[in-house]
């Protein structure tokens, strides 16, 4: 390897200013300020507040995961699971309001449980055996997608209270009930990813996991936490969207996963691991949600939306490749 | 004059910053073992790298048999006969001996198809002529010894008729009968006309096995010395420009209580029974070769692995280390092996490492104490005189001396009360060697308990109070600064007859005989 | 893998003691204990619903569901090599979709059948090239690739379904022999491609590529290469999946069966192709696409809810995994003995 060859070396620089300033976030947010722009000249829709409101209502599933994932990926890690953990926990409200007849507060908090209990199970493989986040979410986004499809076995709710649609549907304070959630979250997340022991120690695991083992680094629990955090998080955007769309079904979340990793890609963490930041998801998933909205303002079905995300995934991923070369990290 | 198998003139090669050779000459002789000493960073690596094929030179030229040639890739080189064995052993776990024996050139039958029992019964054929015997050639590599998985790489040499066979710290994770058995090879491919080109920083197998040794230093060539025409002395100032001297200054210490003991400790398979304590002031030596259990030792204490059996006791009293959390918190410091893998986060700054063992006291509120870390960051790099521009530069950028400095910075951050040093001054230049002796010592004089594992005998026999020897994960001899030297310590490292003391820190235990 | 000799029992007859020593040597390998378990899980079920070796059943489980073990064939490679493809799915049914609409506008039937080869080995070198040059993790360019297929899969087929297909263009329905056509390219395959992994250099290579690329590279192995290779194969091998399922009934639908991928790749690792890379048999995955593709069947024919499948799928990679693991951890751990 290289390293080793390196003799005393001469004083390297510190970072260029122009790096300093063109840095990743202030980069994708220009894009994001061109394409409004763009976006507002096509559709007068566009910049109406009514739309920009809802729009912020449609990304709060992805949102919400958008921001473990990007603690997962930061890691090293993936979790492919998330939308069958939606899913699973849309059907659990499901089967124990009008299965088994619980009280509908009781039905929610069971579901939120299972949704962490889903993540700490994919935490728990991953930490304990030894298996690969890949194939162990793989394996659960079978399994916890199945569990859904079986226990629901495609019967649906209807018919819940007023109070339940406050969260999906209403209002406080003028915006939507669940971006304040998403906005206290994301802030929240982002200062204990940049501020806190526990998010320099992501970045450490993210970038050499066993010299943050050999450094006191407690990474089992870690890993632990971020995963079970990201089921739990699941689990949320899952009663957030039952509270939204008025009915429960086996099938929802499915696809979750492709867009909150095409946010958290876009926004700059890296798929190898050791880079990324909360800003730059937040302003991944805006643009992503731009773009969307754009496609729906000028008549595509919604389908065509996952054309765009899948091809803004591999398009970020190339980019962030390419960066990376540049910088001249292997 | 025989002509030399290979001719190295006038090589020079630059990496992005910096120029790691610089006009180096060299032949390979056939039929000699050709050592090649230097410290790290001295160019070994990218010496041996533009032999194998794996670098193209930026000037100078290659000549094998005479010939000038030029390799755009490894399998070129090996086409040529010339086989590169590396530390990082480069096998299949999942396939068979034979065909990692053979990968990318096994022998073909009809249409083109591989044909098994050909290339089996030839492997078998490779590894008799080597003298190794009981190795299922059908086995799959990853089941194998490191030893055997050695031998696996030296078969594949010769499987494309290597001529040269470059070897790079081949001991480094041998057990004491592989290294044997390791020589008895080198000796019968040399017998065979083979040159050999050894990598070592084990200055007594060049004394034991190589005809002649050249050294590098900072990427310049230094000369070349028939191997019994020379000594250490001198091919150590040939390494670094200075006597060894002055490397080791130790301070007078007033050595007080036992901080750290070890009863009875057993992990299998590297641990056995293994008694010792550690008292504030003293530094005590552990030598052994590799595969003795000394790091493994040191990772139980530490709360890496959990022992089998025994107690280990802090101040006399027994406590639980189930992770190196828990270690901490009794005071008890590791500063690590591999200082790459295990010491530092190399993408993160110097400030950052630093305070990677310490952040949860660096904290104001639930966060980061910015101050408090750049203080304790600019601090350490004053304290161990760390080269750097700024504690916000990257670690990876830093030459070895200055990244263990930084490892070392970032354990002292914690105050330890026992500092458990592996390798201290393994792969750093001799000016940060005497700097790391110097800081150690000092710690001793403040009190700290320092247990210094290291596989440099000088190293261990300039700096220690006590000597303890492991062999084959048992305390085999204890020695005190006073009457120990160089061969009782290597008889008592490597010897099979029993050489055992009972430690005198020991209670009346029994030491078992091996 | 020590083989233990039974203790000679003088009462045993012989022929007892060579049915089991057989046995315990089938179960040291995969293939083996796939075997086993679909003779096990026929055995079991046609027990419990004698219709499970009812003719159209067989046939539901080999000659329907051979297009799934031609695919894992395809994904063997890729898995063996170090990387996945999860975009399969709704490749395979694009490319079906291709099959009938260049049928339908006119071409003879054989242009039909190939074009979507064609297309599949063009999609394979490009999956193949991005993931060796550019460096782009194979699971996020299958990812990625997967929802825009599918989505262009909607926007240019909606839900339309394709019937007025020529007389001679049920390729899948033809019976030579009385054998359903399927099997015979499943078979035939199977061992060619079983076969060639043996024997062929290049098909070494994907082990050792998968097995440590970096050794790879320094035993003069061009991995790129390689690994665009195996993501041609598995292009090929999806287009021939794509013809078998666009010429099994007298309509080709749109929508891509949910979750083939995975039963895909399930089938390829629960067939002994370690998820981890270099090592495993296209036979092992044939072998268990068969057995799953059975177990569903048995699913339906003894009552359990066909909407558990999914968490068996699940459940089956999880355990293969889990076993492949434990092996690996208890070889490494004898080596330091």
């Amino acid at each position: 390897m290289v390293a080793s060859e390196k003799s005393v070396p001469s004083v390297p620089s510190a970072p260029r200013l122009r790096d300093r300033i063109l840095n990743r976030e202030v980069v994708l947010f220009i894009i994001l300020i061109l394409v409004a722009l763009v976006l507002s000249t096509q559709s007068d829709q566009f910049l109406k507040l009514d739309n920009i409101l809802n729009q912020g209502r449609l990304l709060t599933e992805v949102a919400l995961v958008a921001l473990p994932m990007t603690l997962i990926i930061i890691t090293g890690g993936i979790d492919l699971s998330v939308g069958s953990i939606l899913g699973l926990t849309a059907v659990m409200i499901w089967y124990v309001w009008q299965k088994l007849g619980w009280p509908l507060e009781i039905a929610i908090v069971l579901a939120l449980l299972t949704a962490a209990i889903c993540g700490f199970v994919n935490g728990l493989f991953i930490v304990r055996v030894g298996v690969p986040p890949l194939i162990m979410t793989l394996a659960t986004l079978a399994l916890y997608r199945g569990m859904a499809l079986g226990i629901s076995q495609a019967r649906q709710a209807r018919g819940f209270p007023d109070w339940f649609y406050q969260l999906g549907q209403g209002e406080v304070l003028g915006l939507p009930s669940q971006l304040w959630i998403v906005i206290v979250a994301t802030i929240l997340t982002g200062i204990i990813l940049a501020r806190t022991p526990f998010g320099r120690s992501i970045y450490a695991i993210g970038n050499n996991e066993l010299g943050a083992r050999f450094s006191g680094i407690p990474v089992d629990l870690y890993k632990l936490i971020i995963y079970t955090f990201s089921g739990f998080m699941s689990g949320l955007a899952g009663y957030i969207f039952v509270s939204r769309v008025s009915t429960t079904r086996s099938d929802m979340g499915t696809g979750l996963e492709l867009d909150v990793i095409a946010a958290v890609v876009l926004g700059g963490t890296s798929i190898n691991g050791g880079v990324g930041n909360i800003a730059g998801t937040a302003i991944g998933l805006i643009l992503i949600q731009l773009l969307k909205n754009g496609l729906a303002l000028s008549g595509f079905l919604g389908d065509a939306t996952i054309v765009v995300v899948g091809s803004v995934l591999i398009l970020a991923v190339l980019v962030n490749n390419f960066v990376q070369w540049r910088r001249g990290e292997s | 004059m025989t002509q030399p198998l290979l001719q190295l003139r006038g090589i020079s090669k630059s990496f992005p910053g910096v120029r790691a050779l610089d006009n180096i000459s060299f032949d390979v002789l056939p039929g000699e073992v050709h050592a090649l000493l230097g410290e790290n960073g001295a160019g070994k690596s990218t010496l041996i790298k533009i032999i194998a094929g794996v670098y193209r030179p930026d000037a100078g030229e290659i000549l094998l048999d005479g010939s000038p040639v030029h390799f755009s890739d490894p399998g070129q080189a090996q086409a040529k006969g010339i086989a590169a064995i590396y530390q990082e052993l480069s096998l299949y776990p999942e396939l068979t001996v034979a065909e990692n024996i053979f990968m990318g050139h096994a022998p073909r039958g009809r249409f083109g198809a591989i044909d098994w029992t050909a290339m089996n019964q030839q492997a078998r054929d490779i590894l008799a002529s080597l003298e190794i015997d009981g190795l299922d050639v059908t086995r799959k590599v990853g089941a194998l010894t490191v030893g055997n998985r050695q031998r696996v790489e030296i078969a594949k040499a010769l499987s494309q008729n290597a001529r040269i066979l470059i070897m790079d710290e081949p001991t480094a994770a041998l057990t004491e009968t592989d290294v044997q058995s390791l020589f008895n090879t080198v000796r019968l491919l040399r017998g065979r006309g083979v040159g050999i080109i050894y990598i070592s920083h084990r200055l007594q197998e060049v004394f034991i096995l190589a005809d002649r040794v050249s050294v590098l230093r900072d990427g310049h060539y230094v000369g070349t010395r028939l191997v019994s025409e020379t000594t250490e002395d001198s091919l150590v100032s040939m390494m670094v420009g200075r006597t060894i001297d002055d490397m080791f200054p130790k301070l007078p210490t007033t050595i007080k209580e036992p901080v750290l003991e070890v009863r009875n400790l057993w992990r299998k398979p590297l641990i056995k029974d293994v008694s010792m304590q550690v008292r504030a002031g003293e530094i005590v030596g552990l030598a052994g070769l590799v595969g003795s259990g000394r790091s493994e030792l040191a990772q139980v204490i530490f709360g890496m692995t959990p022992p089998d059996g025994g107690q280990i006791l802090i101040d006399g009293k027994p406590v639980q280390i189930k992770n190196p959390g828990q270690a901490m918190k009794l005071g008890i410091a590791y500063v690590p092996e591999d200082r790459g893998l295990q010491g530092l986060i190399r993408q993160m700054k110097i400030r950052e490492n630093i305070s990677l063992a310490v952040l949860r006291a660096l904290v104001r509120g639930p966060f980061i104490d910015n101050r408090a870390e750049r203080n304790l960051a600019t601090r350490m790099i004053e304290q161990l005189s760390i080269r750097a521009y700024s504690p916000e530069q990257i670690v990876n950028k830093l030459s070895g001396g200055n990244q263990q400095k930084v490892v070392v910075s970032k354990w002292l951050a914690g105050r330890p009360r026992v500092l458990i040093m592996d390798e201290p001054t393994r792969g750093v230049d001799v000016g940060a060697k005497a700097e790391i002796h110097r800081l150690i010592s000092q710690l001793a004089q403040q009190g700290l308990a320092i247990l210094m594992i290291s596989s440099e005998l000088p190293e261990v026999l300039g700096m220690s109070d006590r000597i303890l020897v492991m062999r084959g994960g048992r305390i085999v001899a204890e020695y005190s600064r006073e009457e120990a030297n160089q061969e009782l310590v290597v008889t008592a490292m490597m010897s099979e007859t029993d050489h055992n003391r009972t430690p005198k820190s020991q209670p009346a235990v029994e030491t078992n005989t091996v | 893998m020590t083989a233990t000799t039974p203790p000679a029992i003088a009462t045993t007859p012989n022929a007892m003691n060579s049915w089991f020593r057989a046995i315990r040597r089938m179960l040291a390998t995969q293939e083996g204990v796939l075997a086993l378990s679909l003779v096990g899980l026929t055995i079991i079920v046609s027990a419990i619903n004698p219709r499970f070796l009812a003719p159209e059943n067989l046939s539901d489980i080999f000659q329907f569901n051979a297009y799934i073990a031609v695919a894992a064939i395809g994904m063997s490679m890729v898995i063996i090599s170090g990387n996945i493809d999860i975009s399969v799915g709704p490749l395979i049914s694009a490319l079906a979709i291709l099959c009938g609409t260049v049928a339908t506008s006119g071409f003879p039937v054989w242009v039909a059948w190939i074009v979507p080869l064609i297309v599949g080995v063009l999609v394979g070198v490009f999956n193949g090239i991005v993931v060796a040059y550019l460096r782009i993790p194979a699971i996020v360019l299958t990812l990625g690739l997967h929802s825009v297929i599918r989505g262009l899969l909607v926007i240019l087929a909606g839900s339309k379904v394709i019937s007025d297909l020529p007389p001679d263009f049920g390729l899948a329905q033809l019976t030579p022999l009385g054998i359903p056509m399927p099997i015979y390219f499943m078979v035939v395959l199977t061992i060619i491609a079983a076969i060639w992994m043996r024997y062929s250099a290049r098909a070494r290579a994907i082990y050792a590529v998968g097995g440590n690329a970096e050794a790879a590279r320094l035993s003069g192995i061009n991995v790129q290469r390689t690994i665009v290779f195996t993501f041609m194969i598995n292009g090929l091998m999806v287009g021939i999946s794509s013809v078998l399922l666009a010429t099994q009934f007298s309509q080709i639908q749109a929508t891509p069966p949910p979750g083939l991928e995975l039963f895909i790749i399930t089938a390829a690792v629960v067939g002994g192709v370690s998820i981890l890379g270099g090592t495993g048999t296209v036979i092992g995955a044939t072998l268990a696409a068969i057995l799953m593709s059975a177990i569903r069947v048995a699913m339906i024919l003894i009552n359990v809810s066909p909407f558990w499948l999914q968490a068996v799928t699940g459940v089956l990679i999880l355990v293969t995994v889990l076993a492949d693991i434990l092996r690996r951890r208890r070889q490494s751990r004898s080596i330091r003995a």
